[in-house]
């Protein structure tokens, strides 16, 4: 039965919230510029811990900066960590996790020693420990991340390539002589979509969470402005009411897109599991 | 093809990774390299231990104390340490002269507290502990209990609110789950304290003492069971709806069986095994959720004592912590692989 992938995402209201979360994201961090006009590290005029007002939409912080504008850049890194991740780890997976499929032998069972052996090591241990003596920047970020977060790609990759392999057009290129890179872009990766995209969510949602982890942690790239650490900063001020206007905010900008992604991916992978879809068709209440 | 399926059966994967550590632990029962991956990871973590500091430009001595060791730098004290670390030698004997400390459980001195890592670290353990176990107990048993009662409940109204509200709960990381907790119930209700792990200088013994303790665990407590039963419940709930369409279940029903007995004692019971590689991925994340949880509460576990350690720039310190923690985490996953293939006749047998 052949099915719609990317028709059942949008029709499903998983994938439709999932989808509008992501969108709206995208839309604050690409015109962040436009929806304010200060620059978020700018000390503007206006006093230290002011309530939000048409000037100031969340207020300002304790160093007079504009706390909206904050938020518009922290989506920025945030996006853009998550998308980088996503993009390098895909390329990783495919190129290990399909030319070990393409090639087998030793060389297939050196990269899942490999691949079993990376999963192993925990991987925020790694970065605080990298990012303590190195200067984090957001490029650095996105290549541990990708450096610890390609194997469970790699593995999923490598499954299906190894089912493709065996398909009717794919045997005839291989039969024309065709060589395996030509395999590999012509015939495995347009067939493997749908799944690579269900990896790269993954990939992004975790590579968002860990962003802000860490530099909720202080360990971040200074001269970015990102969630993580304005909620790092903002946590001190509890006592005050300005958590209302700079610590929720924050917080709940980097839930929903961590929901976002979620989401997306929940009703991607639904799709492209017969067995839940079967699931969602017949409300037979389990009895 | 089986990876994929795999994969698929365990539900979305919302902050934690089910085809990882299902993938893991068949790939490693498969090929009987019990082992050999944890040592690899270990090693690589050491190896980062060791050529970090060593690698950044100027005084190595200054990369591997921090600067707070400088202040109270003698020339006695600077020649014994690079004797100690062997700094005068070799890249090789620097390695040997590293291992062995270690393996006579030596960290290092940490300049900040003034006294060994290792000695420090324990100090502050107990409570990380404390709430890392309990964490994972009450999380694995309600994952346990709501997964079953959800997926016997398939698609009524019990089942939609429970997958989308715990859905929707674990999309929170753990230290904003931590953050909303501390606003709500002890900055705007002032029903729990907002920090510490006991109040100081109460002189409270015995109950009292145990209350207390109690008291200000509860909402870091929440915050990670709340963000993290999610996993547990997920596999639960899927295991229920796939066994429940198997023949046992309906012969059960035909010789009379009570709800309670079926959902428990036939349904139930088979969900158990992948609770239990959720149980095992969950303690790796229920470890670093708890770093920063008690950050937030500025509960004084290895956490928070890690999120210190950052700010004084003590490496020492951090060294050693991250260590303790890699073997956490790498001996609990290796704990579940070896409780996977008992509990899993097929598994063993396989092998």
């Amino acid at each position: 039965m052949h099915v719609n992938v990317w028709h059942e995402v949008v029709e499903s209201n998983m994938g439709k919230a999932g989808l509008l979360l992501i969108g709206l994201m995208v839309v604050l961090a690409v015109f962040a510029p436009v929806l304010s006009p200060y620059s978020p590290r700018e000390n503007t005029s206006t006093p230290a811990f002011s309530r939000p007002s048409a000037d100031h939409w969340l207020g300002t912080n304790d160093a007079r900066q504009d706390i909206w504008t904050q938020l518009l850049y922290g989506a920025r890194t945030s996006l853009t960590v998550g998308f980088g991740v996503a993009l390098l780890t895909a390329l990783i997976s495919i190129l290990v996790g399909g030319t070990a499929a393409i090639f087998g032998g030793l060389y297939d069972r050196f990269w899942m020693r490999v691949v079993d052996a990376t999963m192993a090591v925990p991987d925020v241990i790694v970065i605080i420990l990298v990012a303590a003596y190195l200067r984090p920047n957001v490029l650095l970020m996105i290549l541990l991340l990708s450096a610890l977060s390609w194997p469970g790609g790699a593995r999923v990759i490598r499954a299906q390539t190894l089912t493709l392999k065996e398909r009717m057009h794919v045997s005839a290129a291989r039969t024309f002589g065709a060589g395996w890179s030509h395999l590999l872009v012509r015939h495995i990766i347009p067939d493997l979509g749908p799944i690579l995209v269900a990896i790269m969510i993954q990939d992004a949602r975790r590579a968002v969470f860990m962003e802000a982890g860490l530099s909720f942690l202080g360990i971040s790239d200074p001269s970015v402005m990102s969630w993580g650490k304005m909620m790092q900063y903002a946590r001190v001020f509890t006592y005050l009411e300005v958590w209302k206007w700079w610590l929720l905010p924050t917080g709940l900008a980097l839930s929903l897109t961590l929901m976002g992604l979620s989401f997306t991916g929940y009703s991607l992978e639904s799709a492209l599991d017969p067995r839940l879809r079967e699931a969602d068709h017949h409300h037979d209440g389990g009895i | 093809m089986q990876d994929l399926e795999m994969r698929h059966l365990n539900g979305p994967e919302v902050g934690w990774d089910g085809q990882k550590a299902m993938e893991k632990a068949k790939a490693l029962l498969r090929r009987g390299t019990f082992f050999s991956n944890y040592i690899i990871a270990f090693v690589i973590i050491l190896t980062l231990n060791f050529v970090l500091p060593r690698m950044m430009p100027g005084d190595p001595l200054q990369a591997i104390y921090g600067e707070e060791a400088l202040l109270a730098m003698t020339p006695q004290l600077e020649a014994e340490l690079v004797s100690r670390l062997a700094l005068d030698q070799s890249i090789g004997q620097q390695f040997v002269a590293y291992i062995l400390a270690l393996l006579s459980g030596d960290l290092g001195h940490s300049y900040y507290y003034n006294q060994e890592v290792l000695s420090v670290i324990l100090d502050f353990l107990p409570w990380t502990l404390l709430l890392t176990g309990t964490a994972l107990v009450i999380s694995t048993l309600a994952g346990l209990i709501l997964g079953i009662e959800s997926g016997y409940r398939r698609g009524r109204q019990l089942d939609k609110t429970l997958l989308a509200g715990l859905m929707f709960l674990s999309g929170f990381p753990d230290f904003f789950m931590g953050i909303v907790l501390l606003l709500v119930f002890g900055v705007v209700m002032g029903m729990v304290p907002l920090s510490g792990a006991l109040t100081p200088y109460s002189g409270l013994e015995g109950l009292p003492l145990a209350l207390d303790i109690l008291h200000h665990l509860l909402a870091p407590l929440a915050a990670l069971v709340l963000v993290r039963v999610t996993s547990a419940y997920l596999l639960t709930r899927n295991t229920m709806i796939t066994t429940l369409k198997e023949n046992f279940i309906l012969t059960a029903r035909a010789k009379g069986c009570t709800e309670g007995q079926i959902k428990y004692r036939h349904a139930g019971r088979n969900s158990l095994l992948p609770v239990v590689t959720a149980t095992g991925l969950l303690i790796p994340h229920l470890i670093t959720g708890a770093l920063f949880v008690e950050i937030v509460f500025s509960y004084p576990g290895v956490g928070w004592l890690l999120y210190n350690a950052l700010l004084t720039r003590d490496y020492p310190l951090i060294q050693g912590i991250l260590l303790m923690v890699t073997v956490a985490v790498l001996l609990a996953n290796l704990l579940v692989d070896l409780l996977y293939s008992k509990l899993d006749p097929r598994v063993s047998h396989a092998r």
